[in-house]
């Protein structure tokens, strides 16, 4: 008896295990699943994660798409600005879908056809927008250095704007998460051209910084002679001014001197001769010169006497 | 006799059942024996499948499993690590695998010339030609209509797994276009000195700035730890380029010097014209400290002076001379000619300093 009630739970665990893969069909999270009766779609969603009942093949068939955003990126192309100018450019999408069963209807067939198929229309539609966009916006409109003129931003939502609303007029039960540029280029032949202009405007930032820099340094210079000139200048008036004063000062002692001015006078020439008879001076004198002139007829040893 | 007999016969008689027996005996022995078999094989599958729950997470990979489809845990615990771990089998659980680390790491792809990662190694690039193909060459166009090459790496960690895994089919794919983009938005604002020298941070800061508004809009639930940022110029304008900067460099240089040189002068001269000033203002003060010591010496001497005005005088030269005759190097002494005419005296004056002094001749 115990041995069957074992038996009876091992059996049924089988047979439940092969109802569940029967039977039921999971919804992962990154998915969204349409299931179709003998073909047609039962118009049900099912988007959120979870196990779902359905009647087995060949009554009921499930199709699961990845409801994750898509990474798409379309060729590199040649597009005319507004002003003429030959741009390439490639931008890429995230794209994903939002209704299944509407994307089931457009796009027929299991995720490896229907996705290839989806994708070309995205290609198709991101080209024409493209060609749009980009044809009514000028070169200026990609590069400024100006924010306030810069559209990069706006152009990239206009194209972004303008498959959107196709994706959504023509139901194709997909929607555009974000898109942006990721290659913009030249044609060959113009980046020869911009190589030309760039080379003549380094020369020309060569020579402004071997002039100005010339000029720069000299003005420098001048600008510290002159300052150092006046600096001096100041200074010899300041001494000139110091030595008025000192004179003034001097002055003042004149009324002394003015008691007797022969005495004043006799010291200074008595001061003078001390002065100038300094070191390093021959002096020649007779005695005619006090106080030599007591040496007047002495006898001397000279020959004519 | 009949007893055994019949015994006997009985015995014989149930010889033959006895063997029917022994045939459905080994029928069901052999039925039972396979039932039991059947039994393992339903254990063994029974085990077997819980048994198929165990997997193993390898070192730089990630795994989540879904019950039901729905990730088990919340937020970042929904991760599981490297190691042995057990779930439910399929149809019940079911595990994803997702190759990735803990710090992500995407390179820009769009912005560079053609170059090969053996070239980028060995440092030995190809010769540039004289344009760039735009179906191998990428670059960016500045907001001055110039070219620069300019490429990033940019180093993330992923702060929303499930928004990362399951909303994106690869979301590493799209932070890498975002980042093609943000280089190519960002070139377009800045002119190519700005980017290339003048101001190389800030370049960088706004190609990060860029990369992590794009990433929120887009919700790709990264943080985004770093982004390194490369550019040069076209290979082809290199020379010209390297001499822009060395002019710039030369430029610097000279506005330096002259600098240094204003510096030293007005130093120089600011001595200079402290120097006279304070020479002024010494001499003036010795100037008047020596008249009014003269003024003193005056007053002191004027009661002898007019005493005796001759004495006094004798007496102020003898001195005089006194420190004169000490003072003067060379004394010549010209003693008056018997004819009472002055002598003639011819002085040879020598300019050259040292050597022979002022000296006299012909006596």
């Amino acid at each position: 008896m115990k041995r069957n009630t074992l038996t009876i739970v091992i059996g049924a665990v089988l047979v439940l295990i092969f109802a569940l893969l029967l039977f039921v069909f999971q919804v992962r999270k990154s998915e969204t699943a349409v299931v179709a009766t003998f073909g047609k779609p039962t118009g049900q969603h099912y988007d959120q994660p979870g196990a779902y009942f359905k009647w087995p093949w060949p009554i009921q068939k499930v199709y699961k798409y990845d409801q994750r955003v898509q990474n798409f990126e379309d060729k590199f192309s040649q597009t005319l600005t507004a002003d003429n100018n030959m741009l390439l450019t490639s931008v890429y999408v995230g794209w994903k879908i939002s209704d299944a069963s509407q994307f089931l209807q457009v796009f027929p067939g299991d995720s490896s056809v229907s996705l290839p198929n989806a994708q070309s229309k995205l290609e198709g539609m991101l080209r024409t927008a493209k060609s749009a966009v980009i044809g009514g916006h000028p070169l200026s409109d990609f590069v400024n250095a100006d924010p306030q003129a810069l559209k990069f931003d706006a152009i990239e939502s206009e194209i972004e704007q303008s498959v959107q609303n196709e994706l959504r007029t023509n139901n194709y039960g997909i929607e555009l998460e974000f898109l942006g540029f990721k290659k913009i280029g030249l044609p060959e032949s113009v980046t020869q051209t911009v190589f030309a202009r760039m080379t003549s405007e380094r020369q020309v930032l060569i020579s402004l910084a071997e002039n100005t820099g010339k000029s720069e340094a000299q003005k420098i210079q001048s600008a510290a002679d002159a300052d150092a000139a006046k600096t001096i200048a100041n200074a010899q008036a300041t001494a000139t001014r110091l030595r008025a004063e000192g004179e003034a000062e001097a002055a003042k002692t004149l009324p002394i001197f003015e008691q007797n001015p022969d005495l004043a006078v006799f010291l200074l020439r008595i001061d003078a001769i001390r002065q100038s008879l300094n070191q390093r001076s021959t002096l020649f004198f007779d005695e005619r010169i006090p106080p030599f002139d007591l040496f007047r007829n002495m006898p001397t040893n000279a020959p004519g006497q | 006799m009949t007893m055994s007999d019949e015994h006997e016969h009985h015995h014989h008689e149930h010889e033959a059942p006895e063997a029917l027996d022994a045939g459905s005996q080994a029928l069901a022995e052999a039925l039972r024996s396979s039932f039991a078999i059947v039994k393992i094989v339903m254990v063994l599958m029974v085990l077997a499948f819980f048994g198929s729950g165990f997997f193993q997470v390898g070192p730089s990979e990630k795994a989540v499993i879904l019950r039901f489809g729905r990730p088990v845990g919340e937020g970042k615990s929904i991760l599981l690590g490297p190691g042995l771990h057990w779930s439910f089998p399929y149809p019940i659980d079911e595990v994803v695998k997702i190759p990735i680390t803990e710090i992500q790491k995407v390179t820009s792809t769009t912005g560079w010339y053609f170059t090969t990662p053996e070239q980028e190694l060995s440092g030995e690039e190809l010769p540039a030609g004289p344009s760039l193909n735009p179906a191998i060459d990428g670059y960016a166009i500045t907001a001055d209509r110039n070219i620069v090459h300019t490429r990033a790496t940019l180093n993330y960690h992923i702060d929303d797994p499930i928004s990362y895994i399951f909303n994106f089919a690869s979301a590493s794919n799209s932070i890498q276009n975002t980042l093609n983009s943000a280089l190519l938005y960002t070139a377009a604002k800045f002119n190519v000195d700005d980017i290339l020298t003048r101001d190389v941070a800030g370049f960088q800061d706004a190609v990060l700035a860029r990369v992590s508004d794009l990433t929120d809009q887009e919700h790709l639930g990264i943080i985004i730890d770093n982004c390194q940022v490369q550019s040069v110029a076209p290979r082809q304008l290199q020379d010209v380029f390297a001499r822009v900067t060395e002019a710039q460099q030369n430029q610097s240089k000279q506005i330096n010097d002259a600098n240094a040189y204003r510096d030293k002068t007005l130093l120089n001269a600011s001595a200079q014209a402290s120097a006279i000033t304070t020479e002024a203002a010494t001499a003036s003060t010795n100037y008047v400290k020596a008249i009014q010591a003269d003024a003193k010496a005056f007053t002191d001497l004027l009661p002898a002076f007019k005493m005796d005005r001759n004495l006094f005088a004798q007496q102020k030269l003898a001195e005089t001379m006194t420190v004169v005759l000490t003072n003067v190097q060379d004394k010549f002494f010209l003693p008056q000619r018997a004819d009472g005419q002055p002598r003639e005296l011819r002085l040879q004056l020598n300019r050259e300093p040292p050597e022979p002094k002022p000296a006299a001749a012909n006596p």
